[in-house]
């Protein structure tokens, strides 16, 4: 049977035709775009925390030659993961990875190798913001924190790491919704999201603009309904504290 | 006994020396001021005791303790050197009452019930009990204070160094962290107090030490600093203080 025969050639009736014939395989993509954006932004987040304690070591004078070349490297690693992660496109690295693996003999899962990708960028960019989220805090809560006896480790697991969590919720959420746009780019290793969905449907009728245009309004109401849900959790996280007005605790000089 | 001895500790920063060659000890069950003008090395010199701030040459005996080697545990014997800062620097992140339990149960390894009911009882000593499910950012910095002190009691320290504790506090609020000082100093317990609450450091003080351009330049009983007439210096900064 031919697939072209009973579309519609207008454009708002070619786009519901192709609307009603395959919402399951855009239902199908939002899926896997769903899951490897949420799941890779979380991994990522994890990842990160990792790579920001390898990334802000401290040098002690009482630090041996070995110590000072452990923590050196440790730096390193992380700023250069940070650097090529950052420095090449994601499109460049999903290529490399999956076939580069599949050459090595290690033959992934496609979507296991796209959600590694987007866990590994992620990772990169938030490592970023969790170094400046951390800078961002008072030096006098880790100086707190070790004069009571934690070690530099607690300190950050304790003290510094929920803090600075707390203040890059909102850098976490842009990147979810970053994370979901750019899942796209992994249809070039064949991985079944919203985007590849898109293009194969428009491949079937040869109607690119029709198919595109369902592909961008179902990414732009995702995207609107994540952005507002963030929103939300973000004032909900913040609502907790309640600053009560208070005079400044810093005497001022009166003549 | 001496519960804390410095031996010829250097300290610098970018190459300018802020403390020179300082050997001092302090005793159990007494109260030490140390007092001086602002760079005179005061607040790096209390910072050096618990480490805070590495030195370049010298020791710090902790006991019979260098807590400056390599080897020493200093996460251990941060637990018995407590510390108040100026800023407060209650953990954010924390109620008033967690702020008090984190050290405990982390680091002295006490469960939580444990540690709640010992917190519990230094806040109530402080007067801050009742406000121990608050966030710390909801108190007035006299609150703030009051917990931190209570924060660093819950670690049942040997010694306590106050750095100018008062010294960010709105003019009203003083007056009740100084009561509290009182009332712990009044327990022997050996405290080292940087100041500038002159009235303060005469009333409680054992010993005063007069700090000057990164020195140690008069180390005596109230009576003896205050009243040196010989030394310019302190005379020039008590005169500066009135």
């Amino acid at each position: 049977m031919n697939v072209l025969a009973g579309i519609p050639q207008d454009f708002l009736g070619g786009t519901f035709y192709i609307l009603r014939e395959n919402y399951p395989l855009y239902i199908e993509g939002v899926k896997y775009t769903l899951l490897i954006a949420t799941l890779g932004t979380l991994f990522g987040l994890l990842l990160s925390l990792f790579l920001t304690a390898l990334r802000i070591q401290e040098t002690s004078n009482k630090d041996g030659l070995k110590e000072r070349f452990i923590k050196r490297f440790f730096v390193m690693i992380s700023s250069s993961y940070v650097e090529f992660f950052r420095g090449t496109p994601m499109m460049v690295q999903a290529m490399i990875f999956f076939y580069g693996f599949a050459r090595m003999g290690l033959r992934m899962p496609i979507i296991i190798a796209g959600l590694v990708v987007v866990s590994l960028n992620t990772a990169a960019y938030l490592t970023e913001v969790l170094r400046a989220g951390i800078n961002g805090i008072d030096k006098g809560q880790m100086e707190a924190a070790r004069a009571i006896g934690l070690s530099r480790a607690k300190a950050l697991r304790y003290v510094i790491f929920p803090q600075a969590l707390k203040n890059m919720l909102p850098a976490i959420g842009n990147e979810l919704v970053v994370n979901i746009k750019d899942t796209a780019v992994l249809s070039v290793i064949g991985v079944s999201e919203l985007f590849y969905m898109g293009k194969s449907v428009a491949g079937t009728y040869y109607r690119y603009t029709e198919a595109f245009v369902l592909v961008a309004l179902v990414y732009l109401v995702i995207v609107i309904i994540m952005t507002r849900l963030l929103s939300f959790i973000v004032k909900k996280v913040n609502h907790k504290e309640v600053h009560l007005p208070m005079s400044q605790s810093i005497p001022i000089e009166v003549n | 006994m001496t519960i804390l001895r410095t031996n010829q500790i250097v300290k610098s920063f970018d190459g300018v020396t802020v403390l020179h060659d300082i050997s001092v000890g302090f005793e159990a069950g007494t109260v030490t001021s140390i007092i001086g003008p602002s760079g005179s090395g005061k607040s790096t010199f209390l910072r050096t005791l618990n480490q805070l701030e590495e030195i370049e040459s010298g020791s710090v005996f902790f006991y019979d303790e260098d807590i400056t080697k390599k080897a020493s545990d200093l996460n251990h014997l941060r637990t018995k050197i407590g510390m108040v800062f100026q800023s407060f620097h209650l953990f954010n992140n924390m109620s008033v009452l967690e702020n008090c339990t984190i050290g405990q149960i982390k680091v002295l390894k006490r469960t939580p019930i444990e540690a709640k009911e010992h917190a519990l009882l230094y806040l109530k000593k402080v007067g801050m009990a009742a406000f121990a499910n608050r966030n710390a950012s909801q108190l007035s910095g006299g609150q703030k204070q009051r917990v931190a002190i209570a924060r660093m009691l819950s670690m049942d320290p040997d010694i306590l160094l106050f750095d100018e504790p008062t010294s960010s506090l709105d003019p009203e609020m003083v007056g009740e962290v100084l009561d509290v000082m009182k009332q712990i100093m009044n327990e022997d317990l050996t405290c080292i107090v940087v100041t500038h609450e002159m009235d303060f450091a005469k009333e409680v003080s054992d010993r005063i030490l007069f700090m000057d351009q990164g020195r140690i330049a008069l180390d005596g009983s109230v009576e003896e600093v205050f009243n040196d007439a010989n030394n310019v210096r302190i005379a020039q900064f008590l005169h500066r203080m009135r």
